[in-house]
């Protein structure tokens, strides 16, 4: 389907494009026009990523500059998942022009994932295959082995060299295993192609993590230009990224490792002193200069990089009492020396990075400026000293950051030390947190080098809670209710059980016999009425136990078990992914099953439970943080401190996005339809702060019930969800052809015309507004009653939809 | 790199004496002489008395600075309490005193000794950045400086290091006193802007927290009110909108009242920030530059370009006077003669006469009209002081 937006023609891979979804291509546009950052929150399993790619991908092509796209991703399924879209929207692309356009995409991810070397790619550990590849691929290496030394590479690897570097792939979509069976083929590297390829591809699509730690973001983005539009899909959890990418922990073990670490580069400059002491020479030389070596950033196989430094401090020259090897490893020993006795202290202790480093000057004389080279040292000594082995430093290098961190940032951070693990526990088991605070730090250096970051998810509510955490300013901020035909999931609040009393699992109620049973009772309902899969979502691990062993000593588990098979998460991953694989089973042969699992688990975030697989969505409870953790204490106090949010309102905020997050695990698809249970009473006042999608689902009548009202609603719910719903019944409501399409536009552009002739058009007249899309699609949604006696035609099931 | 190994050999008679004596045993005292203590085990056991922490878990070790040797306290007390007794460690033949012996800070023995050497090096080498003409200087300076203590640490060279250090310390006396200064001060105060952050936070978390009291209970009270009126027979509907309508206004008085309070506090904070803290980011004071000399013509020249003065002339009229002792001793210079001499014979270059002449015969014409003008100014000066 091919419409105009605007002056800008979108080539759409499917026949009928969502109301929302054109809403959303065109505040992307605005946001694009505007050169500008933006927060989007579009429902779930509504093609969020296929509007994205396409328009983007329409932007790049019709406009001259040719603005790359950064798209980053959370997990590898859906950078995958994005690629085939990319894939196949290139492909009707191609089709629909009669032409193959000049256009790269590829994915990036780690080594692990893309390696084809025989022996390395057996390694089960990603940083084993990380240092082993590094050994084989390092620039030294290839030296010594020009030298004529006796020193293994890597064959896939060296082939890249024999190609032309800026064409080493030729044009088209790489999904991840398109990129492993080229690179067989040729006997060439895929994941170094994809490395030396981001400069001339037109879309990237990787993780957070390349962009946002600035420990990888420095080595792989940073050729990136400053045009690029940067998306971050599925942001809903950024800011912890942000956090924790900057956050490092110490313990004693590792502080040991550091130190063992140490000592072997002291013995390895001995030796090298005897050896080779040219070579330690001129890195002494080049120090003196203050010259950071120029091939420095090409160098792919670095040891680290610099943790988030300013630019200024980077060009500075190296302090004098941190320029000889030799001092500088004595430096290194004494700081983890000083950070083992730290460790010894018995209370918690939690202080600023200034009254740290008062102390550290006064037991051990090391000042703030060399602590702040000290990553810089460590990668340059690491370089000369051509190590292979580079996973024994891993302890010593995490040191080396968390000195170069704490000497940079005066606020935002915090050093917590806690002795204890537990509150009960007697024996010390010392952590040193160094904790970030602060989620604009992180992130900061991508709002300011990029001009169009664009941040979006199904559940992003509430909308300005983002740019006040990460500290940008956004040109638009947008919700998109969805657009049904019929109203195809029930949200619900459940505040009492059956007898009217209460339940909650605040604090106070939640080990009470009565609310337990309520919960129990409310579960074998639910089990009884659900056809094929349910979810439950528990606050804690902890809870979760508690609760089902109550469950089990009342029988109630016996009476779900008549149903319904019980699974449970762990935070084993191996089991857990066990018991999905069963749970998806005893859906899928029709006996039926409830998976209990935890709000802030695995199981909460990226695993999809569409049509039958997830029929209901039970969350027990308000998903609230451990509010007793000090970090999190520390960080609210900074919260309020800094940005003026309260604590109370950001620990309700983030329980709500991830209550948010359970509940969208069902509604996949418009085709889709579920149950949404918030079993607390506490929920009755947190609505407001649902995603707008489901806010505006929720009934007045449905935000305050008993459990028999629920089921008696749930009953009713499912009888009409189980008639047969024929695709041609969305047309025009939930689905837009070209022609209903065309017809809206003019709808606007005859209302614009009559803003215009009354003289009330605003500034932003000229843009159609998602907000004006979206009323309208909701009038002629709410015009047209549910047909109860329709036809029993045929379900015609749109599976290239539920994206 | 172990000390042991290292060792310089001259060390051995390690003869401090004289008036810097301080410092050499000082030195010594910080080289290692008998090989380290080896158990750092977490199974401690006193290497004199063979107690453990085992069997005693108040045991508590204590090490001196002399040798570092590590041993319990209670034989301190046993061996020290006395006087000053030789080291019980076998092989060590120091001298300790038992007011010296102290816990020791560091796991690492050798770190332990380094920091106590730093600390020395530290009091002397504490030059400051702003001190050097640029960064480049600095750097080398700490190099020097690190090079300095490296050696001292490694046991190298160390006489020859000692003297460089005594010879600097000398020199740089009074700066070294100067910067200490410096350092304290800035010691001081840092650690009561500490204090004070410490304590603005404090009342900033209380602040919030009876905030949020204040604003549970006017809730509180605002359902009661609410109540109240219900149960007193009022329009449930409009008392339930004006209950809500007066919390929403209380909230926004609220929020503009904490609003006010912060940009004020802001406001006095910027204005006199001092008022109850030492300001910070102050720059360190910068020493007064040396007095040039005063030049009177305000930096010109004044050198002839028509000759330029030799020391030495061949003329036999001031041969004589040049080495006579009765010229020289009353201060007088030959140069200066023949100076003025050549200033008279070129003076004359430049000027023209022909034009000189020219200039002054108009002169003499022009002198009557210049008269009567003059006579014209000098009426209407008279005339004009008349009235007063």
């Amino acid at each position: 389907m091919k419409f105009m937006i605007e002056d800008l023609p979108v080539l759409f891979p499917y026949p009928r494009v969502y109301p929302e979804q054109y809403a959303y291509m065109c505040d992307l546009k605005r946001t694009l026009d505007a050169g500008g950052h933006c927060v989007l929150e579009m429902p779930s399993g509504t093609g969020k990523t296929v509007s994205l790619l396409s328009l983007i991908v329409a932007y790049q092509q019709f406009y001259p500059e040719h603005r790359k796209l950064i798209y980053c991703s959370r997990t590898m399924s859906e950078i995958e998942k994005a690629l085939a879209e990319l894939q196949a929207l290139m492909k009707y692309r191609a089709d629909q022009l009669g032409e193959v356009e000049d256009f790269r995409g590829l994915g990036l991810t780690s080594r692990k994932n893309l390696c084809l070397h025989p022996s390395v790619k057996q390694e089960k550990s990603g940083s084993v295959v990380d240092s082993r590849c590094r050994s084989l691929t390092a620039g030294f290496v290839k030296e010594k082995k020009e030298r004529g030394e006796d020193v293994d590479l890597c064959i896939y690897h060296d082939n890249l060299d024999l190609l032309e570097p800026h064409n080493l792939i030729p044009p088209g979509v790489w999904t991840l295993d398109g990129m492993l069976r080229y690179g067989e083929q040729q006997k060439q590297c895929p994941y170094f192609t994809a490395r030396r390829m981001m400069p001339f591809c037109n879309v990237i699509i990787y993780s957070y993590h390349y962009l946002l730690d600035p420990k990888i973001a420095e080595r792989v983005s940073k050729e990136l230009s400053k045009d690029c539009i940067v998306v971050f899909d599925e942001a809903h959890n950024i800011d912890n990224v942000c956090i924790e990418s900057l956050s490092i922990d110490l313990t004693e073990d590792s502080l040991r490792k550091a130190a063992r670490g140490a000592n072997n580069l002291e013995r390895r400059i001995t030796e090298m002193k005897e050896t080779d002491a040219d070579k330690l020479q001129n890195e002494y030389a080049k120090l003196v200069e203050g010259l950071r070596e120029a091939d420095q950033a090409r160098d792919e196989g670095a040891f680290m990089s610099n943790p988030a430094l300013p630019d200024d401090l980077l060009k500075e020259a190296v302090p004098g009492n941190i320029r000889r090897a030799e001092h500088f490893t004595a430096f290194l020993k004494r700081f983890i020396e000083y950070l083992k006795t730290r460790m010894k202290v018995l209370h918690v202790i939690s202080e600023t990075p200034p009254s740290f480093l008062q102390h550290l000057k006064e037991l051990t004389f090391i000042e703030k400026k060399p602590l702040r080279f000290c990553a810089e040292r460590l990668t340059s000594l690491v370089r000369t000293l051509e190590l292979t082995n580079i996973e024994d430093y891993q302890p010593l290098q995490e040191v080396a950051s968390f000195a170069t961190l704490v000497a940079t940032y005066d606020t935002g951070f915090l050093l917590i030390l806690e002795p204890y693990e537990s509150d009960t526990a007697s024996v010390p088991n010392p952590i040193l947190h160094f904790a970030c605070l602060d989620a604009a730090i992180a992130i900061k250096p991508v709002f300011d080098r990029f001009s169009s970051v664009i941040i979006t998810s199904g559940t992003i509510s509430p909308l300005e809670m983002y740019p006040k955490m990460l500290g940008f300013e956004a040109v638009v901020q947008e919700s998109y209710a969805m657009t049904l035909a019929r109203r195809s999931f029930l949200p619900m609040i459940v505040t009492r059980g059956s007898d009217q009393s209460q339940i909650s699992s605040g604090f106070q109620t939640r080990d009470d016999p009565q609310v337990v049973r309520n919960y129990g009772n409310l579960l074998i309902e639910f089990s009884k009425l659900t056809p094929d899969g349910m979810v439950v979502f528990f606050p804690s691990y902890l809870y979760m136990e508690r609760v089902i062993s109550a469950w089990q000593k009342m029988e109630i588990l016996d009476q779900v078990w008549k149903s319904k098979l019980i699974l449970v998460e762990t935070p084993d991953s191996q089991e857990t992914s066990l018991a999905l694989e069963t749970y998806r089973t005893a859906c899928s042969n029709g006996r039926g099953a409830i998976l209990l699992c935890v709000a802030r688990g695995k199981v909460s975030e990226g695993i999809d439970f569409d049509h039958h697989y997830g029929r209901t969505v039970l969350c027990i409870g308000v998903p609230f943080q451990y509010t007793e953790s000090r970090i999190l204490k520390a960080r609210l106090e900074f919260l309020r401190e800094t940005y003026r949010i309260r604590e109370n309102d950001f620990l309700s905020f983030d329980a709500m996005r991830h209550c948010a997050q359970c509940l969208g695990r069902v509604l996949r698809g418009k085709d889709d339809y579920g149950i949404m249970v918030m079993a607390d009473k506490r929920f009755a006042k947190k609505r407001a702060q649902l995603p707008k999608w489901i806010g505006s689902a929720l009934l007045e009548a449905d935000a305050n019930m008993s459990v028999d009202q629920a089921v008696a609603t749930a009953k009713k719910f499912l009888k009409v969800m189980s008639k047969p719903f024929p695709a041609r019944m969305q047309d025009g409501i939930s689905t837009w052809s070209y022609e209903q399409l065309i017809q809206h536009q003019q709808k606007l552009e005859g209302l614009k015309v009559y803003d215009t002739d009354n003289g009330e058009a605003n500034g932003n007249g000229r843009h159609i507004h998602g907000d004006q899309i979206m009323a309208e699609a909701q009038a002629a949604e709410d015009g047209m009653g549910i047909d109860d006696d329709m036809d029993a035609a045929m379900m015609d099931l749109e599976a290239g939809r539920a994206a | 790199m172990s000390p042991v190994s290292k060792r310089d050999p001259r060390l051995g008679g390690g003869g401090g004496g004289g008036p810097d004596g301080e410092l050499h045993t000082v030195m010594r005292g910080l080289s290692l002489q008998a090989p380290m203590p080896t158990d750092t085990g977490p199974a401690e056991v006193c290497p004199v008395c063979k107690s453990s922490r085992y069997l005693n878990s108040s045991l508590r070790f204590l090490v001196n600075p002399e040798c570092y040797h590590k041993m319990c306290e209670s034989c301190v007390d046993r061996i020290f309490s006395h006087g000053p007794a030789q080291c019980p460690i076998p092989g060590c033949r120091r001298t300790l005193r038992k007011h010296r012996f102290r816990e020791q800070t560091f796991e690492d023995i050798q770190v332990e000794r380094e920091v106590d050497i730093r600390k020395k090096v530290q009091a002397v080498f504490n030059k400051r950045e702003e001190e050097f003409e640029g960064l480049r200087e600095y750097n080398d300076y700490l190099n020097d400086v690190e090079d300095i203590t490296f050696n001292l640490v490694n046991n190298i060279d160390v006489e020859e290091t000692g003297r460089r250090f005594e010879a600097y310390q000398k020199a740089n006396e009074k700066e070294i006193e100067e910067n200490a200064q410096l350092a304290q001060q800035e010691k001081v105060s840092f650690s009561a802007m500490q204090k004070a952050e410490r304590q603005q936070a404090r009342e900033r978390r209380d602040a919030a927290r009876r905030e949020e009291n204040d604003e549970r209970r006017e809730v509180e009270e605002n359902k009661r009110d609410v109540l109240n009126r219900l149960a007193s027979g009022a329009d449930a509907e409009t008392v339930a909108k004006e209950g809500q309508q007066v919390q929403l206004k209380k909230r926004m008085d609220r929020q503009a009242a904490t609003e006010r309070q912060r940009q004020l506090q802001a406001a006095s904070d910027s204005r006199n920030g001092s008022s109850n803290f030492v300001v910070k980011g102050l720059k360190a004071k910068q020493k007064a530059e040396p007095e040039a000399p005063i030049d009177p013509f305000g930096g010109i020249r004044i050198a002839s370009k028509y000759f330029t003065l030799q020391d030495h002339y061949v003329w036999e009229g001031i041969q004589d006077t040049q080495k006579d002792v009765k010229h020289i001793a009353g201060g007088y210079d030959v140069r200066d003669y023949t100076h003025r001499s050549l200033c008279a014979a070129f003076s004359g270059l430049g000027v023209f006469i022909a034009d000189e002449m020219t200039e002054r015969d108009r002169a003499t014409q022009d002198s009557e009209a210049i008269g009567t003008v003059r006579a014209d100014i000098g009426l209407k000066d008279s005339l004009m002081a008349d009235p007063l």
